[in-house]
């Protein structure tokens, strides 16, 4: 068993981690808040409109940036690209527009990975590892982008190994042998 | 209505942007197909190959580097499109998986896959069936096609059923080749001396080369060898649909999905 009597609630207007070693069981719990996997025991609840943004980058090497957006603003239903042609100018890859996503460097495939978590504005976001392969400037950028959603009231949770991200949470958990701790170091 | 369309178009458009896009796959059609059915021509000898159509109970003594090339083209159109469908399922699942959660309808993106795979069959069972004609006119070209094109139909489904089940690359192709192979091989009656056992009629080729088979050297209609190979799709193409939807299905129960101001349809559920 990986996980063991994980009891977890995101509020509104929180950025929270979830920091812990490697092999310590963040994916997976993460998988398990996103749907992806199915927990022995126990139920996650979500309210309102959700948002996930794997570890792996999820996408089609065949398809342009472009038509990834339209691919799912459909799947979405959004009317229209502006929210995500906004991320894409926040996180600086405009310019990779009509680019086949296979042939973006990591830090690129990264930003559209994130960009299709956010496009649909959700209310819950998790975020697994979301700023590997980015450069400092960018990781400060998604940092800012984090704060604007807590200013907005959505409920953000961060999966990380490093824990150097601590001062920029509202909230910290720390996952080690399959239990889930709050930190109380944690910045307020 | 014009949801459920949009829903269709888009995926069946970016579905057909991908296959465009397997270059691979491109190059087995362009180079493949006639490489395999002008070699079967001019390498093989032309020495009457018995063979007996069990639809009609007729046998015919075709030469046997023409029904070398109606097997080649059976070989080529379902390694073809069972590859290409295998590399979309294998490479895309978690793609489509991240679609179905962020609320696209599994059904419209099996729908989709399953167009976009009829028109590449279509189009490469055509192009055979011409490379085929450069050789020598078939006495049905169109029922030829249309053999060529169950079969590939076919493949296609399992390189889907292939894609959802296997974890390694390698291991699809694998798959994929030898069946094919031992497929078409098993009722080549040159390879295969035995080629009339009742046990090759339970090959997943069976129907469709009857069906060339009897396209290329009779005037019969070979609708009931057609009907086989229907079936034999069919029932792909349930245990395909069956592994896709369990590998892109939700961890969480089904409920109602909330609205919101900004979006024509929710995308995720609320529990």
């Amino acid at each position: 068993m990986v996980l063991r009597g994980i009891d977890i609630s995101l509020r509104r207007g929180v950025v929270a981690g979830i920091v812990g070693e490697n092999g310590a069981g963040k994916s997976t719990l993460l998988k398990i808040l996103a749907g992806e996997l199915r927990p022995q025991r126990g139920v996650v609840v979500h309210r309102g409109r959700f948002g996930y943004c794997p570890q792996d980058v999820v996408l089609n090497d065949a398809l342009t940036v472009r038509q990834h957006l339209k691919f799912f603003m459909t799947a979405f239903g959004l009317s229209d690209l502006c929210r995500a042609e906004g991320l894409m100018e926040v996180l600086r890859f405009s310019e990779y527009a009509d680019e086949r996503a296979g042939v973006l460097s990591g830090g690129t495939r990264q930003k559209l990975n994130l960009t299709l978590a956010l496009m649909h504005d959700p209310q819950v976001l998790l975020l697994d590892e979301p700023y590997q392969g980015f450069d400092w400037d960018t990781y400060r950028r998604f940092w800012d982008l984090a704060a604007g959603l807590r200013e907005a009231g959505r409920s953000v949770l961060v999966v990380s190994h490093l824990a150097y991200d601590t001062g920029r949470l509202d909230e910290l958990w720390y996952l080690e042998g399959g239990v889930l701790r709050p930190r109380a170091e944690a910045a307020p | 209505m014009r949801r459920h369309l949009t829903f269709f178009v888009t995926a069946a458009r970016y579905d057909l942007v991908m296959h465009a896009r397997n270059r691979f796959a491109m190059f087995l059609v362009v180079l493949y197909v006639p490489a395999w059915v002008t070699l079967a021509h001019a390498a093989l000898p032309d020495k009457p190959a018995p063979v007996r159509l069990n639809s009609t109970g007729e046998f015919l003594s075709p030469p046997g580097d023409q029904l070398s090339q109606i097997t080649g083209a059976l070989n080529a159109v379902t390694l073809i499109s069972g590859f290409m469908m295998f590399a979309a399922t294998f490479n895309g699942g978690r793609f489509d998986r991240r679609l179905a959660m962020a609320g696209h309808p599994r059904i419209h993106l099996a729908l989709a896959k399953t167009t976009s795979l009829a028109l590449a069959c279509a189009a490469v069972s055509v192009y055979a069936t011409a490379v085929t004609c450069a050789a020598w006119i078939p006495r049905q070209p169109a029922l030829l096609a249309t053999a060529l094109f169950c079969d590939a139909m076919t493949y296609g489904a399992l390189g889907v059923l292939f894609g959802c089940v296997l974890r390694r690359e390698v291991e699809g192709m694998f798959a994929m080749v030898m069946t094919s192979i031992i497929d078409v091989a098993l009722q080549n009656p040159i390879a295969n001396t035995g080629a009339n056992s009742p046990l090759v009629r339970l090959l997943p080729s069976y129907g469709s080369m009857q069906a060339a088979t009897g396209a290329g050297f009779t005037n019969g209609t070979m609708a009931s060898c057609l009907a086989v190979q229907t079936l034999w799709f069919a029932g792909a193409a349930l245990l395909a649909l069956l592994a896709f939807h369990r590998r892109t299905r939700s961890a969480f129960p089904r409920t109602r999905r909330p609205r919101t101001p900004t979006r024509r349809r929710p995308a995720h559920g609320t529990r």
